[in-house]
């Protein structure tokens, strides 16, 4: 029989995830957005350098990298809702997608880091990029870390079934929507405005 | 299911509309810009972190965050 289990969100000790990781989300997102106005102030310096340096980035690469990322978020929410109404194996399904949609977000990135560096693009060659390297790095080491997170829940929930816990399973996929919604920032600053 | 697809749905049109303005628009392109990437934050924290049924505490402090950050932003450009 399938039951579904109901957390009171409205307590404010519980937001969706657990008063930790949102503690923990939000230095991220502070540190990562003193970063975003520390790039935009800089650029005040150097508009052109700024300028030239985004048209050298590829966009649609940037665009499609927050397709995968969007797509992959929305197979995390499914996964948790299914895993609440107990259908563990569609739950497991979703979270497999989710690291699917992970994985495609680092080969494409992958692919763009290794183009920068064969055109000579690295961390040292102006101001533009040094923000670019540091912000892209610094996000993909956050993905890797929740592709890493989703694996062992995987494994957590193959192994317990419904008898996993539902508080790490949502704070798990706070920490993905996390990564998903830093490279929301990022995205348009770094590849768009300049 | 059908809630968070139609989330997903705004959310990649958000992404293309970002894509075609900064293509495209030469006046207020970077007010447009940011405007969408806040929109597209608010949905994925409302309806994919669920923080709708979350306490107005977190609702409020994250959309706030958003604005402040996007608006600093666009005052420095």
């Amino acid at each position: 029989m399938k039951t579904t289990t109901i957390i009171n969100y409205k307590n404010i000790y519980y937001p969706p995830g657990g008063i930790l990781i949102w503690i923990v989300i939000f230095l991220e997102l502070i540190t990562f957005g003193m970063a975003l106005i520390a790039m935009v102030y800089s650029s005040k310096g150097e508009p052109e350098v700024f300028h030239n340096s985004r048209l050298l980035l590829n966009s649609t690469i940037g665009a499609v990298n927050t397709l995968f990322l969007l797509v992959s978020g929305f197979f995390m929410a499914q996964s948790v809702r299914f895993f609440k109404q107990q259908a563990i194996s569609k739950a497991s399904v979703c979270l497999k997608l989710t690291v699917l949609g992970g994985l495609l977000f680092l080969a494409l990135k992958g692919f763009e880091y290794y183009d920068k560096i064969e055109m000579g693009y690295s961390i040292g060659y102006n101001n533009f990029f040094s923000f670019y390297w540091m912000l892209t790095l610094f996000h993909v080491i956050h993905v890797l870390v929740g592709i890493v997170i989703l694996l062992i829940m995987y494994l957590d929930i193959r192994k317990k079934g419904a008898e996993a816990s539902l508080e790490n399973i949502e704070a798990s996929a706070a920490f993905w929507h996390m990564c998903d919604i830093i490279w929301i920032l990022l995205f348009p600053v770094i590849y768009l405005i300049f | 299911m059908k809630s968070s697809l139609i989330t997903l749905v705004v959310l990649v049109i958000l992404t293309i509309l970002s894509a075609v303005v900064s293509n495209y628009v030469t006046n207020y392109a970077t007010t447009i810009i940011l405007i969408l990437a806040g929109l597209k934050f608010i949905g994925i924290t409302y309806f994919f972190m669920d923080l709708i049924k979350a306490h107005i505490f977190w609702r409020i402090i994250i959309a706030a965050f958003v604005f402040v950050i996007l608006t600093i932003i666009l005052v420095i450009y």
